[in-house]
């Protein structure tokens, strides 16, 4: 077999092309992204080069009132909704992964449905919704939307820590003379603790980063993202990108610290 | 490989059947009360939603009538008879989703395949940081990275920082339908390298194992064994890309700079500048079918329980 010691090397080198590869991908991810890090640091009133560096931006995001009137909008939405959709997609999980009934396939994809939906037709229908059954548009139809969309999310995310774990749990917690209350509180949602606490960071950091139904539900509201928006289709202002890339900072803080939780539950 | 991972590849039907026994009188109580909140939502903010689309898409006018006799089905004659002919903005507007859709579906597909391929099989070190960051683009608002594309595009942006300080000067491809493909590329790839990557996951090692041993090489091992078993998340990769391409407006409007329309543009041109309610309904329908379908297809297809035993873990 002579074949063999080359095989030994072969994969070596194929395996350096495969991470290869995937830095490529990674780069092509990271390009929009570090192109406005890049242009948000840069002192031009234009972007354009020379390059250079200043924070002036950043300074002028943070001091803008408008900034901080949309800033206070997307919390006084992303806070309700990530509550919400936290609670609600936790408990949907709880019931597709702890029990078997009837229709428990169909409860799945009626569920986790609108996650398949392109947001701007969640958003469109909303609006006439909202129209026509009188909710009306404001912060609050802006917090039933997006628990829309986001619930089902929570229950996906919730729903894979739950399916790990022991299924007759609850039995012999039961059996062991626990009561049901006992059993979520000392047995059920310690064990999901970790897929829970995950899914209700993706809730809030998708909630801030949402712009499609917030902007068909808004009313006369402005949150970052559509502030984000009115400004970048006007024309360059190099707060914008300040103000975007903060946000992206905020969220790879937020979306780390979930990762870590989802992982410290599946082991 | 972990003891719970070899335990697991030598009694797969004693713990990884969806199946497992659930207790049908859970002590946690009946169901019922915990699936009514979700269920309740979505009845008024989702199912009603739809029901307002369609409804609208029936009507004369911003108003809803609820008496069969004043329906009209004027929107749709509209949109099919512009299609057919090819007049107006719908000739143009069906073509341009489609060949977006499409083109992003077969790049994505091809991007993604050798890349959720080596994450699969070939990555064991460094893998958490690279799923990291494959993920981090979900989670930062769909307005910040196609923006992000403009910047790196424009004139005198990032791209000819780079490319001239190594003494390229290549013409930008801003405003063009291509420049449009690159933002749904790169907004919606994940959506089929996730799928791809879990369905390799799961083909279970003993199988190439078996068919190495039977003495098929690297290459007819791909071919006869990881590529059919990889087909369900190759499908819902597609269909997921497909779709939510289709809703694609944002990247249109940034990076097509107003010269490329698609459904989804039309759509919200037809509620935000014409106020036009029935026809951006009508448009809006045919939308929500095949998302609809597509869905339904998807979510029948993802076994979660497959996913929670395979997916982070391996």
């Amino acid at each position: 077999m002579s074949a063999r010691s080359n095989r030994s090397r072969l994969p070596r080198i194929s395996t350096g092309l495969w991470y290869g590869y995937l830095a490529l991908i990674i780069a092509f991810l990271m390009t929009p992204l570090l192109s406005l890090i890049i242009a948000s640091f840069d002192s031009g009133q234009t972007f354009s080069l020379p390059f250079e560096f200043t924070l002036e931006w950043y300074r002028n995001a943070l001091t803008s009132t408008s900034v901080q009137s949309a800033v206070d909008s997307t919390i006084r939405i992303s806070v309700p909704v990530t509550i919400l959709s936290t609670v609600i997609g936790t408990a949907g999980a709880i019931a597709y992964t702890r029990y078997s009934f009837p229709g428990r396939e169909y409860f799945k994809i009626v569920a986790l449905l609108p996650i398949f939906f392109p947001l701007i037709l969640l958003g469109l229908g909303m609006s006439m919704w909202a129209s026509v059954t009188g909710l009306g548009y404001g912060i609050v139809p802006a917090i039933v939307g997006e628990t829309v969309w986001i619930s089902p999310i929570v229950m996906f995310v919730v729903s894979i820590s739950a399916l790990g774990v022991d299924p007759n749990l609850e039995e012999a917690a039961r059996d062991l003379g626990a009561d049901t209350l006992t059993i979520y509180k000392d047995v059920l949602l310690p064990l999901i603790a970790n897929g829970i606490v995950s899914g209700g960071i993706f809730a809030f950091v998708l909630s801030w980063n949402n712009y499609y139904i917030v902007s068909y539900l808004k009313g006369s509201e402005i949150t970052i993202t559509t502030w984000i928006h009115g400004r970048m289709t006007q024309g360059f202002t190099p707060v914008v990108p300040a103000l975007a890339s903060m946000i992206f900072y905020v969220s790879l803080l937020l979306l780390l610290v979930a990762v870590v939780m989802e992982l410290r539950s599946e082991t | 490989m972990s003891v719970r991972e070899f335990v697991r590849s030598k009694v797969p039907a004693a713990i990884d059947r969806p199946g497992r026994r659930l207790a049908s009188a859970s002590p946690l109580g009946p169901p019922g009360g915990l699936m009514l909140p979700l269920l309740a939502l979505l009845a008024f903010m989702f199912v009603g939603p739809i029901v307002a689309i369609v409804l609208f898409s029936v009507q004369t006018e911003n108003v809803i009538s609820l008496s069969v006799a004043d329906w009209t089905l004027e929107a749709y004659r509209e949109i099919v008879q512009g299609t057919l002919s090819g007049e107006g903005v719908y000739g143009e507007v069906t073509l341009n989703t489609i060949v977006i859709s499409a083109l992003t579906t077969v790049v994505a597909f091809v991007v993604s395949y050798p890349a959720a391929y080596a994450l699969a099989t070939k990555v064991r070190r460094f893998k958490l940081p690279i799923l990291i960051a494959l993920i981090i683009p979900l989670f930062t608002s769909v307005n910040i990275r196609v923006y992000g594309w403009v910047l790196f595009l424009i004139n005198d942006g990032v791209f000819d920082l780079l490319a001239g300080s190594v003494g390229l000067n290549a013409p930008s491809i801003i405003y063009t339908r291509s420049a449009v493909v690159l933002g749904t590329v790169y907004v919606y790839l994940p959506y089929m390298l996730f799928p791809i990557y879990l369905s390799i996951s799961t083909i279970d090692e003993s199988l190439l194992e078996a068919a190495s041993d039977l003495g098929a090489g690297r290459t007819k091992q791909f071919v006869d064994v990881i590529l059919p078993l990889s087909k369900p998340g190759v499908i819902i990769g597609s269909l997921f890309v497909f779709v939510l391409s289709l809703g694609a407006e944002v990247e249109a409007e940034l990076l097509g700079g107003g010269t490329i329309y698609t459904a989804a543009s039309n759509i919200s041109y037809s509620f935000g500048y014409s106020q036009n309610w029935p026809l951006g309904s009508a448009q809006a329908v045919g939308l929500l079918l095949i998302t609809t379908v597509c869905g339904v297809v998807i979510l029948r297809t993802i076994d979660l329980t497959e996913i929670a035993s395979r997916g982070g873990s391996r």
